[in-house]
């Protein structure tokens, strides 16, 4: 089977979940053809084919005629595709024009011969919900956290033409799912969950929390507003006035950092918080194991790989409620689930959670990692994607 | 005695609202008043305002000549100093040169930077005489120190050095100090208003639904989180409502909070709107929030003071030196979701003399504390002890 993924940019290490894929598939035979924006230097990728969109920027008579020659090739030998493309695009009422211009933003696409088109995020099947039938093949589409969760709020309706176009579509909760029936999307045997995995190996090399005095509590999250770390800052100012000895790290970065650091400083954390950036994984893996307590206050989360990783090293979870956190941590069980927005009780649970008893504690992590290795491994993620592909 | 030159520098003519003002308050009060840098929108001027800018880059390119050419004919020596100081830092662009030549041709005697960052920039006028003054305002003083140490370190290296601050409140001139600015070269210079353009009405009664409005900017320091999530409170305590925050648009976070939150029917995201927009709907509402974390003192709250409408703002930055609280208004601590309902939910229980008393004792707040008459008056003094002082 030929496979077409359409993703923003080829995979960085950190987006395991399209690695995995694509080496599962390509390890059972099927060709998985990449479909990337902008201009790459990199032509395969773990065994796939790399394709780059057409550029959009750079010198202009030169871009002008590349692309027409690019939609002229097109036309030539792929006519049929064309055409077909034109009749579904004109049925759904869109002008000459802007048919015009999805045949050359999309020339790659249409000149492609593949089973499926898959794709990767739900944003990047707008104004291309047609392509795949006019290339002859099924359309897939997943959904993750901020294409459905947030996207939608900023443009109403933004789905109405894919649902009546796609064949299958992926999420990687039950939360996701519901949003996308919340959406407009009614065929819910249409709807496949298949959550993100991973490498339980690697992340299995749990040291015994030693008991201190002081709580080393961590996240891993860029710095964006969706991630709820000034909400966590909040519970934490709460927990220092409780008198309760903690140093936090948060690793990452991103666009809210300054926001942050006037957060923590405003609320007498300085001495108390550190930001460490965005960091080499061994470097990650390795404040995982010296981690006491893994939080993840998400405001909107699709899944959260982190928070598996921590599970899968032996980490204590205190997870916010947003979409698929509560189904990445079982409350009470393999962790705790806090509602978000809510740094009150966020402080309560942390306080709470350090005076468990220690066996307490343990049983609650070795049932988080036997449930890693059961149900999040990269294996069982491999098997229910080929599964997605080849079944009906 | 000569006429005393300042340039009012911003980087953009016209500019805010506030240097405006300052600009013609400046003018009317015998100083020639000089406006360097990019020209977005022509303007009339008074006669006392010289503008010398570009809006386009063949301007550029003949301002560069033409300021060029008058340096070397009359004054070669400081042109070669200058040059050769803008060599030493590796900063002898074109571009650099089109914007300082004709600073330095014109020679003010005060260059009053309106925001800080750019104080690495200018500190070279002093090389030529001309004094630095700086205008202490906004997020470059009051959050980028903290959220880089970059500005932390120069502010730390170059407030001790410079000849005047313009603090917009008492706080951001005490935070200055904390960067090395010299206490008695600070003056704080409160906003004024143009009181004939903002009448005092009294209201007539208090909303049911409270009719509650923020204004400002789409950015994390105004806060807007915060008021949200004071607002989910009273939605849950069925406290009926109507908010509206004017200035923010689409913005993402806000839109997913307000969906979170089930506020969608009770609030309103508004696009930035004209100033007589504004007013008209700031009159209309009940009360004005300022859910702000820093300040320096936010213009829509004494706005809203002098038109007669009841404000709830945090105690930020320097809102306590405008607003007593129970008083003339009411004051809330920082990122407290609960003092925004409580304070709220007074304003409501407020009978209608309560509300008339307080709003007065605002109005009164503005006329005594922020007219534009008292704010020429204290610019002038400002500027005056700079130009008197022999360092």
């Amino acid at each position: 089977m030929r496979i077409g993924l359409v993703l923003p940019a080829v995979p960085g290490y950190s987006e395991t979940f399209f690695v995995n894929k694509i080496r599962g598939l390509h390890s059972h035979g099927h060709e998985v053809v990449l479909f990337v924006s902008g201009s790459h230097k990199i032509k395969t990728f773990e065994g796939a084919t790399v394709v780059a969109s057409p550029k959009l920027s750079g010198n202009l008579p030169l871009l002008f005629l590349q692309e027409s020659c690019s939609f002229l090739i097109l036309l030539l030998l792929n006519f049929k595709v064309v055409r077909q493309f034109y009749r579904l695009e004109r049925n759904d009422e869109s002008s000459f024009f802007s048919i015009l211009k999805k045949m050359v933003l999309n020339h790659h696409l249409l000149s492609a011969k593949l089973d499926w088109l898959h794709f990767g995020f739900g944003t990047m099947a707008l104004e291309r919900e047609n392509v795949a039938q006019a290339i002859g093949a099924k359309m897939a589409v997943s959904f993750r956290g901020f294409d459905i969760a947030i996207y939608p709020l900023k443009n109403p309706n933004c789905y109405d033409k894919l649902w009546k176009k796609v064949d299958k579509v992926h999420v990687i909760s039950d939360d996701i799912a519901d949003l996308v029936y919340k959406n407009g999307f009614e065929n819910k045997e249409k709807v496949f969950k298949i959550c993100p995995a991973i490498d339980v190996n690697y992340f299995s090399n749990v040291k015994e929390t030693e008991a201190t005095q002081t709580i080393q509590i961590l996240t891993i999250a860029r710095l964006h507003w969706k991630k709820g770390l000034e909400y966590t800052l909040e519970a934490l100012a709460l927990l220092k006035k409780k008198g309760v000895a903690f140093q936090y790290t948060i690793v990452g970065d991103g666009i809210e950092k300054e926001r942050l650091l006037f957060a923590a400083h405003q609320l007498g954390l300085t001495d108390r918080v550190t930001f460490t950036g965005k960091l080499e994984p061994t470097v990650v893996r390795q404040l995982l194991g010296d981690a006491t307590l893994y939080v993840q206050y998400s405001i909107q989360e699709g899944f959260c790989n982190a928070v598996l990783e921590a599970q899968a090293m032996g980490k204590l979870c205190i997870v916010s409620d947003a979409e698929g956190l509560s189904e990445n941590v079982i409350d009470g069980v393999t962790g705790f689930v806090v509602a978000k927005r809510n740094p009150v009780s966020l402080a309560e649970k942390i306080q709470a959670v350090t005076k468990l008893a220690e066996n307490e504690k343990r049983m609650m992590t070795e049932k988080a990692i036997s449930r890693m290795k059961n149900e999040f491994t990269l294996e069982q993620q491999q098997k229910e994607f080929l599964e997605f592909y080849t079944t009906d | 005695m000569s006429q005393k030159k300042i340039a009012i520098y911003s980087g953009e003519i016209p500019s805010t609202t506030f240097i405006e003002r300052l600009v013609d308050g400046m003018a009317n009060s015998g100083y020639r008043i000089y406006l360097f840098g990019t020209l977005k929108k022509k303007k009339n001027y008074g006669t006392n305002v010289e503008v010398v800018a570009y809006s386009n880059r063949f301007e550029k390119t003949v301002q560069l000549l033409y300021y060029s050419f008058l340096l070397s004919v009359f004054q070669r020596k400081c042109k070669n100093k200058l040059d050769d100081l803008l060599a030493q830092q590796g900063n002898d662009s074109y571009g650099t040169k089109v914007k300082y030549y004709s600073v330095l041709y014109h020679r003010p005697d005060i260059f009053h930077l309106q925001w800080a960052k750019g104080v690495g920039d200018w500190i070279w006028v002093q090389e030529f005489g001309i004094k630095l003054v700086l205008s202490l305002r906004g997020t470059h003083v009051t959050i980028s120190p903290i959220g880089n140490v970059y500005w932390k370190e120069l502010y730390s290296q170059l407030f001790p050095k410079l000849n005047g601050f313009h603090a917009v409140s008492d706080a951001t001139g005490m935070l200055a100090q904390t960067y090395g600015a010299d206490a008695t070269k600070i003056k704080t210079v409160y906003s004024g208003l143009d009181l004939e353009r903002l009448p005092f009405v009294q209201k007539g009664k208090i909303n049911s639904p409270l009719k509650i409005v923020s204004i400002g900017r789409s950015h994390w320091v105004k806060g807007y989180s915060y008021a949200l999530d004071g607002l989910a409170i009273l939605q849950e305590q069925q406290f009926d409502f109507e908010y509206s925050i004017i200035g923010v648009g689409i913005d993402e976070e806000l839109l997913v909070q307000r969906s979170q939150l089930g506020l969608e029917k009770k609030v309103c995201f508004v696009t930035a709107a004209p100033f007589d927009a504004v007013l008209l709907a700031i009159r209309e509402a009940d009360v004005v929030l300022l859910s702000s974390v820093e300040e320096g003192i936010a213009n829509v709250v004494l706005e809203a003071m002098a038109l007669g409408t009841l404000v709830v703002t945090t105690d930020c930055g320097g809102m306590n030196e405008v607003i007593t609280d129970g008083e003339n208004g009411f004051l809330i601590p920082v990122r407290s979701l609960l003092a925004i309902a409580e304070a709220l939910r007074k304003v409501a229980d407020l009978s209608i003399t309560e509300y008339h008393k307080m709003t007065l004792a605002a109005r009164k707040t503005i006329e005594n504390q922020h007219s534009h008459r008292i704010m020429i008056a204290d610019m002038k003094s400002l500027y005056e002890s700079v130009l008197k002082d022999p360092s």
